[in-house]
Formats: structure tokens, sequence, C-alpha cells
């Protein structure tokens, strides 16, 4: 699928119709040999690096923010150039976290009740990568960091009222937003209806929706989108979704949909049923992360939701993003034999 | 418990995130399935490309079908910048055959455009040139088949054809009132691209154009040509300000022909000022008719029984006191003792007066109205004008005393065309035309096919049979003489208005008319002809538009073949021999009465009363002795 939607762009840019999809096939390698790696290693160790392993993010997060060690593309200053390879501390950073928070709720069980013993500390990290991410700044990864956090804090004992002051606030806080800069109101209104600019802020979406419209029951076939002939930009990564529903139609899009669902399905019953605490929080940290942000990439290629540079895990072009997915699997993978094991 | 908390919260986000999920996903079914058909019609106009097929242009005909305005197939240049790689090298080949400089050309095929025509310069290529520009078989570059409109008769007719612009767009006279049916649809080759306008390898899809519809006017070239010449010959003759001249089937109010001067050349038009090109004299000139207009006074007095031509006297001592107003004849010292036929044929102002007084102020004004002035007769040209009339409340004495004989209102030509018809057709207005049919246009079958329109009775066939009695007269005996052709059957009535500029009258500076008819006993051609202050001669219509029009009666004699009638002394009715006498009004009255006073008629009864409820013919009319008169008793 990298291939067919970034061949053209590939071609124009490089020379070659396999650019993208070379790079691709090497990351994918990579990611399968970390993933059966990560599924020898006892999920336990995490426990006791995970402290340590956020501290190298947050060094990370630090360095690639330095001009001249990170680098800027698309905009931000997320990357880490190794040859023509990158590599973003970000979607690592959001690895640690997961591990992070899942042994600090699994530590403090008792004290999560509390707001000031148990949410407290653990906003306050979180809201330090949130800021250093936002400094690259990468929107999307930021929020489906917060977004996998809160879920997981959702699942462990805190109190409900919790979420409905966290809730007021941030209607306060849009509301606010918006208050201060009418402009705001216009984006949303354009993210609507993005007609009203077709050529501004809503021409990728419109873009995106001339592709996953024509689709039909069966697509164009492998190879026959038009849309990614220069149309809709990044077709490879963020769009890559509107490419397959161009492609291969509603027949396409519902195969995708269920794989997305077969794995979402069966590491929630990991997590449901283990035993261990932190094994719990983790596999369901982890497939939060690729879950929500797969929920945001469809939103955002389907114009529910603003752009906000978000990749479809494990079918984007990304070396970062498909190790880290790899990786997650890696690790539930080793949860769930390890649950095997104490039954 | 603690386990079960979590557990049960788990449950919770899994299924909101499942439901979020499916969520998306139906919205995305949604999308491929119920948006599917307008977002690809969206999408295709984005991919798409057009290159134009301009369709044919309808031809326009004259009413045999004579091409009027045709068209030349020519090839134009067009190239889309974005498929053209060596832009220099296909900027030099071009600019070298086109002799054109460098600049211009790379110019154009760098502009930030889908597709760009090479213009003017490549437009109307020669078959040459066009073999050249294809043979270098760049990528990109396209010679397209457009045509260009064609007027094989130059100068004649071009105000009513019109001309177009370089996109074939009507701007004028029927190329522009007609332009939605002339027109046709364009088609187009679509190709697909990319987004940075590279042809995509999909296959194109052709869409081929449809021609537009020929106009097929009433128009006769042959007669139009007749009138043509004749202009011309004015022109030279006499250096006029302007002359027109128009020809009318007054059976039907179809436009035969039409022509002024000065006009132009359709295929050319760029070359002539706006006032040449915008003023169509026939139905845009407005002016005091003069003595044509008389012909409309007489129609009226005669259809209200007011006047009987041959027994009723005037004593014209060459001029009439009207309040204050002293009207006077032309002819100095007045015409004397004459009938009112004579006053006819003499042209004579105050008899014309004298009519106008019987009729009425009211009634007057109700003919003028019937007869069509002071509105536009709705011909299908534009540029129309509608002419001035007085207001009723405005009219007093004075006013309907110059009226009478042509003066104080102003009329376009083809509103007095259109209304002399009527006097003398029978008595019926018909609405003017010039289109006869729209027919399709490569076959050239009739889709439309328009009808003379009857718009109102005017006058009665027995008073319009008077009107033509009259005017024929005047050929023989008054002031037509000059449009008199032996053993030909023509009527007519000369014309000489005075202009007004500044609100006074102008010295010898007039517009000398004639209008003219024949056969004098069944018309089939009107002829009016109009020449605005001709040189070097004595100005009067009866000196210098006589002849005219007399030339374009033979000249339609001859195209026509009309057969020789002996005129003159033995007419096939001789009216003079026969007497009329006015019929009285006998409602009301007993039979014994009515029969007292209806002596000299033959009576029909109908009822067996005594009372005379109604009488046929009407009251105070004339009518000829011992015609029947029906009488209907209670």
């Amino acid at each position: 699928m990298v291939y067919s939607s970034s061949s053209i762009w590939s071609e124009y840019k490089f020379n070659t119709k396999f650019y993208y999809f070379n790079h691709q096939l090497i990351f994918f390698i990579i990611g399968l040999i970390i993933m059966i790696i990560l599924s020898k290693i006892n999920y336990k160790d995490y426990y006791k690096y995970a402290n340590k392993l956020l501290f190298i993010c947050f060094i990370l997060l630090i360095l690639v923010l330095i001009p001249g060690v990170g680098q800027i593309r698309n905009g931000s200053r997320s990357w880490f150039g190794i040859g023509s390879l990158g590599v973003q501390p970000s979607e690592i950073t959001k690895l640690a976290l997961i591990i992070f928070t899942s042994k600090y709720l699994s530590q403090n069980e008792k004290d999560v009740r509390s707001f000031k013993k148990g949410i407290f500390p653990i906003l306050l990290v979180i809201g330090l990568f949130f800021i250093l991410i936002m400094l690259e700044p990468d929107f999307g990864t930021a929020m489906v960091i917060i977004a996998t956090i809160f879920a997981m804090l959702f699942v462990s004992n805190i109190k409900t009222s919790f979420f409905g002051y966290i809730g007021l606030l941030g209607l306060i806080g849009i509301s606010s937003l918006i208050i201060i800069a009418p402009y705001r109101l216009k984006r949303i209104v354009s993210f609507i209806n993005p007609w009203s600019d077709p050529l501004g802020s809503g021409f990728q979406i419109i873009q995106s929706l001339y592709a996953i419209g024509p689709g039909g029951l069966f697509g164009l076939g492998f190879g026959n989108s038009i849309q990614k002939h220069f149309y809709l930009p990044e077709p490879q990564t963020d769009f890559i979704f509107a490419i397959i529903s161009e492609e291969f139609g509603i027949i396409g899009i519902t195969l995708l949909s269920i794989l997305f669902i077969i794995i979402f399905y069966n590491t929630i019953k990991i997590s449901y049923n283990h035993q261990d605490l932190f094994a719990k929080y983790l596999s369901f940290g982890l497939i939060m992360g690729l879950i929500i942000q797969t929920i945001l990439n469809i939103a955002v290629v389907i114009g529910l939701v603003p752009v906000t540079g978000v990749t479809l895990p494990f079918i984007s072009y990304g070396g970062s993003s498909l190790l880290v997915s790899m990786a997650s699997i890696g690790i539930i993978l080793n949860i769930a034999n390890n649950n095997k094991h104490n039954l | 418990m603690f386990h079960y908390t979590i557990q049960k919260r788990i449950r919770i986000i899994y299924y909101l995130i499942l439901l979020v999920f499916i969520i998306l996903i139906i919205r995305v079914l949604y999308l491929e399935i119920f948006a599917s058909k307008s977002l690809n019609n969206l999408a295709n106009d984005l991919w798409a490309r057009n290159l134009p097929i301009l369709a044919d242009r309808g031809k326009i005909l004259d009413r045999n079908g004579i091409v009027l305005a045709d068209n030349i197939t020519t090839t134009s240049l067009i190239v889309i910048p974005s498929q053209i790689k060596n832009k220099e090298k296909v900027a030099r080949d071009i600019s070298k055959i086109l002799k054109t400089d460098y600049i211009n050309i790379y110019s154009h095929l760098t502009k930030h455009t889908s597709i760009e025509r090479i213009h003017p310069e490549g437009r109307s290529l020669s078959y040459d040139i066009a073999q050249k520009i294809s043979d270098l078989n760049y990528d990109g570059v396209y010679l397209l088949k457009e045509s260009k409109r064609y007027y094989p008769y130059k100068d004649y007719l071009s105000h009513v054809l019109g001309y177009v612009g370089i996109d074939n767009q009507g701007l004028s006279g029927i190329e522009l009132e007609y332009d939605e049916y002339l027109k046709g649809n364009d088609g187009k080759i679509k190709y697909f691209s990319d987004g940075k306008g590279q042809r995509l390898n999909l296959s194109e899809i052709y869409e081929e154009p449809i021609s537009g519809n020929n106009i097929m006017l009433t128009i006769d070239l042959k007669i139009q040509e007749i009138i043509e010449r004749e202009l011309s010959n004015v022109v030279t003759k006499y250096n006029p300000e302007k002359a027109l001249i128009l020809v009318m089937n007054p059976n039907t109010a179809e436009v035969i022909a039409m022509s002024s001067r000065p006009n132009f050349d359709s295929n050319n038009y760029k070359i002539y000022d706006i006032e040449t090109l915008n003023r169509n004299l026939p139905i845009w000139a407005t002016y005091e008719p003069g003595s044509t207009f008389k012909i409309i006074t007489l129609a009226s007095a005669i259809n209200e029984g007011k006047v009987n031509l041959f027994e009723d006297h005037y004593y014209d001592g060459g001029s009439i006191m009207v309040e204050n107003a002293r009207i006077k004849c032309w002819k100095h010292g007045g015409h004397g003792s004459e009938t009112f036929l004579q006053v006819v044929e003499n042209s004579c102002n105050p008899g014309f007066v004298v009519l106008g007084q019987r009729l009425g102020t009211k009634t007057l004004y109700q003919y003028l109205n019937n007869f069509g002035f002071g509105k536009k007769t709705g011909i299908d040209l534009n540029g129309e004008s509608s002419g001035i009339m007085f207001k009723l409340e405005n009219m007093g004495p004075v006013e309907t005393a110059t009226t009478a004989f042509g003066q104080g209102i102003s009329v376009t030509p083809i509103q007095q065309v259109t209304g002399v018809s009527a006097a003398i057709n029978g008595g019926n207005l018909y609405k003017t035309y010039i289109v006869k049919s729209i027919n399709e246009g490569l076959t050239n079958n009739v889709i439309k096919l328009n009808h003379p329109t009857l718009v109102r009775r005017v006058i009665k066939e027995e008073s319009s049979k008077l009107v033509r009695y009259a005017l024929e007269s005047v050929v023989q005996n008054g002031t037509g003489k000059n449009a008199y052709i032996e053993n030909y059957r023509v009527g007519g009535k000369t014309g000489t208005a005075q202009k007004v500029k500044d609100g006074k009258y102008m010295v010898g500076n007039y517009i000398v008319s004639f209008i003219g008819f024949l056969p004098a006993d069944k018309p089939e051609y009107l002829i009016y002809v109009a020449i605005d202050n001709p040189k070097g001669i004595t100005q009067y219509g009866g000196t210098v538009s006589a002849p005219v029009a007399k030339n374009v009666m033979l000249s339609i004699i001859d195209y026509k073949g009309y057969p020789k009638v002996l005129t003159d002394k033995t007419r096939e009715y001789t009216w003079l021999d026969q007497k009329y006498i006015k019929l009285p009004d006998v409602i009301g009255l007993t039979k014994e009465e009515a029969k007292k006073q209806l002596k000299g008629f033959s009576l029909e009864y109908s009822g067996s009363g005594e009372k005379i409820l109604a009488q046929l013919p009407e009251g105070n009319t004339y009518i000829k002795e011992n015609s029947t008169v029906k009488l209907m008793l209670n």
C-alpha cells in the first residue's frame, strides 16, 4: 500500500518509484526483528527500567529541540536524522510514558483515589512531556499520548468526578480561546464545511474526500488512484487511508477495519483477564495508544477532525511510527504469553 | 474487588472505543456509497481538463434558403503549458512559423493556466501554417478546428444580420437576438491530468459539439439586392445624410427587404463608427412622417363614414384657420374646389385638417393607436424605437389638425409600413416579423415556424378597398405620378417631412419619402423609401423618392413576372360610375318611416313587428346605391 500511494511522489522526488517502499521495507524487517526480540523479553523488566527509559526520552526530547541536532521536517523539529532515515523521539516517548504510567498506577494502587497523592504527580510528569512535544510541535502525537494516558487513568480506580472537572476545564479553556481570538471559530467552521475555504484550510480535507468518494464498492484497483497524482498531499503518510479507500473501495476499508478490531479485541481480552496489575495497565495502554492513533487518523481523513498529522499505525509510511507500533505488539505478545504461564 | 472495578472500566472503554471506531467506519462507508456520485463528479471536474471543440454556428438564410451568414472553417492554436517540456525550443519554433516574436509566444507557454489560447496570432490559421505546426509534433501543442463567421454579401442587409465577436458570440442584429439558437453547444475532448497538469494515462472522453440552428429570414435576397442597388444609386446621385428602403408583404407584415445608408460590412465591422453600427434606421429612426401619414387619416375617416371621397367637396383657399393658428397648404394659393379624392391626390393639407376635424380628436387618436403608432411593432431585432405621440389629454384642435397630415408626431419607418399595410390589406394589423423559421442546423428541417400574427382588425374590408383606390389615383393623377408604371397597377403616397432641429423646423432640409404598393388591387409588396436631405434637387417626395420606389417596383415586377394589366381609363371596376350614398340610421323608427328614408335601397326584413331593432350595414355609412339593407323587426 505504501508502494502504491507513494510511487508517484517518490518518482517525482527521487526518480524511482520504490524509494518510500524500500525504506518502509527495511523498517518493516527491523520492526519484525524488534517485535520478536521484545516478545521474548519479560515485560516485568520494563517495570524496573521504566524511570530510566523515561529519563532517556526526556533527554532526547530536549536534544531534538536544539537546532542542528534535531531536524525540521514538515514544519516540526521532531526528527533525528540518521542518513536519510529519520527517528522521532516523540514516538518512543509515547511507549516510555505508557510504561511509566502503568508502573505508577500499579505501584500506587491505593493512592489513586486521592487527587493530591495519586493523580497530581502523574499529571505533572505528563504535562512536562506534553509541553516538550508541543514545542516541536507535534500536536498529533501529543494528543494521542494525552488521550491514552487519560484512558489509563480512567481504568485505574480514579474517582469519576475527576473527569467531570477535567471536561469542564477543557470546555472553559476552549471557550476562552475562542473569545480571545475569534479567528479560531472560523477554523472550526472551515473544518465543518471545508468548501467554505477550498484553497486554504479546507484544501486537504476536500482532496481527501475526493479520494474516498469515488472508491465505490471495489475501488479503482491497486495502483489506480488519481488523487495520489499530486492532488492529495502526503498520500503515503497521513492520508494513506483515503488512498486505500480510492483503490480498494468499501471492501478494502471493511477488511482493514476488521483487522484493526481483531487486534484491539484480542489485546483488550488479554488486559481484561491478566492477573498482574502492571501487565493489565501496560497492555491496555499500548493498545489504546494504537487504536486512538488509528481513530484520530481516520477522523482526520474523513474530515471529522482538523488535520493533526497522525499516521495510520502499521499502514502509513514512516519508520518510527512503524517500529513503535510493532514494538507495542511485541510487548503485548510477551504479556499474553506470561499470563498463560502464570495460570 | 479492585480488579473488578478495573475490569468494569476496561469494558466501558472497550465499548466506547469500539463505538467511535464503528461510527467512523460507517461515515467512510456513507461517503463511499451515498456521497460517492456527487464527490465523484466534483473530483472529475478537478481531474479533467477540457480541450474545447467549438460548435458550428447556425447559418442565416433568406426565405429561399440562400445563405446570408456562413462559416469558414479555420484552425486555432492552443497550448497546455504544463505538458510542454522544452518551452524555449517550442516557443522558438512556433514564433518562427507564426512570424511573431519569441517573447510573446514564450509568455503564452509559461502562463499558469490549464489551457492557453495563442491569441490573436494563433487564431484563424491557414492550412499551410497549421500543417507546419502539426508536423512539429510537440507535446502540449494542439490545433483545434474553429469556424469563423463569413458574410458572403458583405454590406448587404448588414444591420439586420448584425455581426459576431472573436469568439463567435452574437453582438448585434439577428446574430445577437437569436444567439441562443445560433450558437449551438461546444463539444470537448476531456482528458485527465494530475495535480501538476501532466496528462494521465487514462482514456479521453470525446463530447461531440452540436451545431447551432439555422435562422431563415423572411428576407428575399433578390429584392434585398434591388433595394441595396437603388440605395447606392441614391447615395451617388443625391449624397443624402441618410436613406432607407423597406419592403414588406402587407398581407402578413413580413419584412421582405430592408436596408439603409450609411451601412457597414459585417465581416469587418470594427472599422465603422458606433453610430453606423448601432442605428438600424428602418426601425430606429423616428421623425415626422409628413404626407405619407395621411393614408392613416384617410383610412380612419373612410372607416368612420366621415367622408364620401367622390361626393363631398372641399374648397381649399390655401390655408385653414384652426383656433388661432393658420395652417397653410403646401401649394401656394391652394387647390380651389376639389372632391376629397382630389384632396388625397393633391395631398392637400387643409383638406386633411377637415378630415381630422370630422373624426374628432378622440377617434383619430384611437385609430392611431389601433394602427400601431406610439409603440414598438415588436419586430425580432434589437434597437427598435417606439416613436413619439401626443398624449390624448394634450391633444387640442391644433394638434389634431397637424397630426391629420403627418406633423407633430414622430414615427419609425417600420411603424408606418406596418400601419399602412393594415390600411391596404383589408384592414388587419399584423405583428411585424423578420424570422420565418428556426431550422435544425445539419438537416435544415424546420423546428419552429413563425406565422403571421393578427394584432387586431383596424378598418373594414370595404374601407381598405377605398383606401387602395384613392392611393392608386394618387399615382395616376396626383402627386405620386413619378411612380406611375404603365400597364401595371400601382398605388402610393408621397411625403415631404420637415426636420426639427432645436425645436424649430429646418429650412430646405427635408426627409422626402414615398410609400407605394403593387399590385394596387391586391397588394403583395409595400415599398417605403425615405431619403434624408438629398442634395441638388427640389426636396419633394414626389420628385426624389417616387422615382426610386418606381425603380424598385419595376425590378420586383421583372423578378416576380407580374403580367401586364390594362389600367388607366379602362379599369376593372369604375368607381366613379357607381354612386355611393349615405345610409341613414333607422333604428327605433317604424317600418313605414324607415321605408321612406331608405329610398334607393332594396330592403330585406326579418321578423314581423313594426319597430326596427337593428340594421345591416350600420347607419351613417356610405354604401353603393341599390345595395341591400337588412332590417330586423321586433
